[in-house]
């Protein structure tokens, strides 16, 4: 075959019409979702959203034609009920579907406030096919301790999910998004909106486990109003292929924001996480954190940006960013990058990619601890700057028993 | 059984088949205290790591056994599961793992289950009282950011939580404040008073005389250029305080000559 600018092949309008009959009238109008699709065949595919050079695996050979079919059935959302007292303090959390009919100013006051689509292909994609999501609203002066669970499990088919999350001024919560989907479930692609009102604060926390047979596109977007705080920390464990991109805007004085990405890409996963702090207004904060391991022939790359415009003054930003390698035939590229417009700023990042080193194996060996034992310990240790930033001892257990279970299989010929 | 003792016999060792090593002999008695010393550059961090392991030094030739194990074929957590303790001069830092963790993983590789939790806990508290630590310290994260006193009283502290039969204390005084050094000493002494640390026999690597005004030496070996070239009683650390190596220098230069 002739080369040629990559496309991604069989996104038709028909299959839209089949959506749009099974979804009903729903959050997102059919005009919004035809413009969104037409906005998808049109953009260019960017060659920094199709991975690494030499991935075996390229968002541009995607063919949408065996993957985008819908069938509701085939993916699930589970929201955890609200107690009494969020509910009786106003706290929303409905499904996306419902949101526009049953809670319109609220949704129509964060619905595209963080999210532009109009130049990004992938979160048109998203948005013209969305089949699930999750609204959830947490009023003015609300907080609620209880942690929000929302849990995307995608069974068959595609799974489209959108979650929009708008914390009121004062407001202060935590959600935690699961995102699963099993070998049978080829495609997901979705977006996260999160807006913070003055002095909000949220925690937002995903936890993904695609099965490795399944193609991962996810937009989250973020926007600070004046003092809101923002922690988001994101561990990518799943999928064959996954991406992830992060911008968080603090668009007015004194929002602070703390990103955490951690991500292991092991037997034949390729990871690509990006992030970026955009620090927008003065007195604005941020704080990077970034974990990545790799092993069997799993390909990772990070692209991590901190931006500071020139009305940013008094910023202060740092970003850490370390790669481990566990196998010779695993390949992490890290890239962080800094664009400062403004003086009187402070900005700091840092990157590190390298193997185990033989004298922490040797120390702890001389302790009498195995030498597979040790490496296993260093290496979830590793992890633990990033792992320690989510919210939740059970949700960091958990993604602990994750690593363990990646780290294990070192040099058991996977991949 | 008289094979009872870490035994060291013959012991040529080096770096990259350069012979640092020339051949040492030396026995340490259970309960015993010894000390070697020599300038810097003589061996003594060598012989350290030969005897644990450490990989990038090779073993040309001798043994080494430990209460009549050979320790020279076993890889590194064997000899510390035979009974082995090395404190290191500069010990590594493990970013992510704490040292409550390291040291309950260690000690459970090395005495599977002989304590309970609680037990556990009692154990490393007393200690850390010893050491004039507080709690906050078991969840630092392994040497990382610790002051010279601290990385060294660490050591101090998984060498009582860890219960070897035989400790190789390298350089434990170099780089220490004078508080940091009685602390050190204070753990030792301790250690060799309890019942179960009184069987613990010592090689106090070091190249000042000093930490031996804190632990009593019963024997004492001065190493130059890989080999041990004077062995004596506790005086012989004196002469060194006194006279510097060079005295030592020149006896053996004679004696050669």
């Amino acid at each position: 075959m002739s080369a040629r600018p990559a496309t991604i092949h069989g996104v038709t309008k028909i299959s839209l019409d089949g959506l749009l009959e099974r979804l009903g009238p729903g959050s997102i109008d059919e005009k919004a979702r035809r413009d969104a699709l037409a906005r998808f065949e049109e953009l260019p595919l960017r060659q920094s959203i199709r991975g690494g050079r030499n991935w075996k695996r390229d968002l541009g050979k995607l063919d949408l034609s065996t993957v985008a079919t819908f069938d509701q059935a085939a993916a699930e959302l589970d929201l955890e009920a609200l107690s009494p007292a969020a509910r009786r303090a106003g706290v929303t959390i409905e499904r996306f579907s419902l949101a526009r009919e049953h809670h319109r100013a609220a949704f129509e006051r964060a619905f595209g406030r963080a999210v532009d689509t109009r130049d990004d292909k992938f979160a048109s994609l998203a948005l013209a096919f969305q089949n699930h999501g999750v609204f959830i609203d947490v009023p003015a002066g609300v907080s609620i301790e209880e942690p929000l669970v929302v849990g995307y499990e995608a069974r068959a088919a595609a799974l489209f999910p959108y979650t929009l999350i708008s914390v009121g001024a004062d407001a202060r919560a935590t959600v935690i998004e699961r995102l699963a989907a099993t070998g049978a479930a080829p495609f997901v692609c979705g977006i996260a909106e999160l807006v913070l009102a003055e002095r909000a604060t949220l925690t937002y926390a995903v936890d993904q486990r695609a099965a490795q047979a399944t193609t991962l596109v996810m937009t989250r977007r973020a926007t600070l109003a004046e003092g809101a705080h923002l922690d988001v920390a994101a561990a990518e464990l799943g999928g064959g292929h996954s991406v992830s991109r992060l911008r968080i805007i603090g668009a007015a004085a004194g929002a602070s924001i703390n990103v955490t990405a951690l991500f292991f890409s092991d037997g034949d996963q390729h990871v690509d996480v990006e992030t970026e702090s955009v620090h927008a207004a003065p007195n604005t904060t941020s704080t990077t954190v970034v974990r990545s391991a790799g092993n069997g022939h799993g390909q990772g790359r990070y692209f991590g940006n901190i931006k500071i415009l020139a009305d940013a003054h008094g910023a202060d930003a740092s970003l850490r960013d370390d790669a481990l390698l566990l196998s010779a035939g695993a390949h992490i590229d890290s890239v962080p990058a800094l664009e400062i417009a403004a003086n009187d700023v402070k900005a700091f990042h840092g990157a590190t990619v390298g193997a185990i080193s033989e004298e922490e194996l040797f120390y702890a060996e001389s302790r009498g601890i195995p030498r597979a034992d040790a490496e296993r310990m260093i290496a979830l240790g590793f992890f633990e700057p990033a792992v320690s930033r989510f919210p939740l001892e059970s949700l960091r257990d958990e993604i602990r028993a994750a690593l363990e279970r990646k780290i294990v299989s070192v040099g058991q010929g996977n991949g | 059984m008289s094979e009872r003792g870490l035994h060291i016999a013959g012991l040529r060792s080096g770096v990259d088949g350069n012979d640092i090593l020339k051949g040492i002999d030396l026995d340490v008695a259970p309960g015993s205290v010894h000390a070697l010393m020599g300038p810097n550059g003589s061996g003594k961090s060598t012989l350290a790591f030969s005897i644990a392991g450490h990989p990038s030094y090779s073993v040309a030739s001798g043994t080494v056994t430990l209460d009549g194990e050979e320790l020279l074929s076993l890889a590194p957590d064997k000899r510390a599961k035979a009974g082995l303790f090395l404190s290191f001069q500069y010990p590594a830092a493990i970013p992510g793992v704490s040292v409550a963790n390291f040291i309950r993983t260690a000690r459970q590789a090395l005495h599977p289950d002989d304590l309970t939790p609680s037990k556990f806990r009692a154990l490393i508290f007393e200690q850390l009282d010893v050491l004039d630590m507080d709690a906050a310290f078991l969840s630092r994260y392994v040497n990382d950011g610790f002051s010279g006193g601290e990385k060294k009283r660490l050591e101090m502290l998984q060498l009582a939580m860890l219960a070897p039969k035989y400790a190789v204390l390298d350089e434990t005084d170099s780089g220490l404040d004078v508080d940091a050094l009685r602390a050190v000493g204070q753990s030792v002494n301790a250690l060799r008073q309890s019942e179960k640390g009184k069987d613990i026999g010592f090689l106090i690597i070091t190249h000042y005389p000093r930490i031996l005004q804190h632990i009593t030496a019963d024997h004492v070996h001065i190493m130059m250029d890989g080999r041990i070239v004077k062995s004596g009683g506790p005086e012989l650390a004196n002469v060194i305080e006194r006279d510097g190596y060079d005295r030592i220098r020149e006896e053996v230069a004679a004696s050669v000559g």
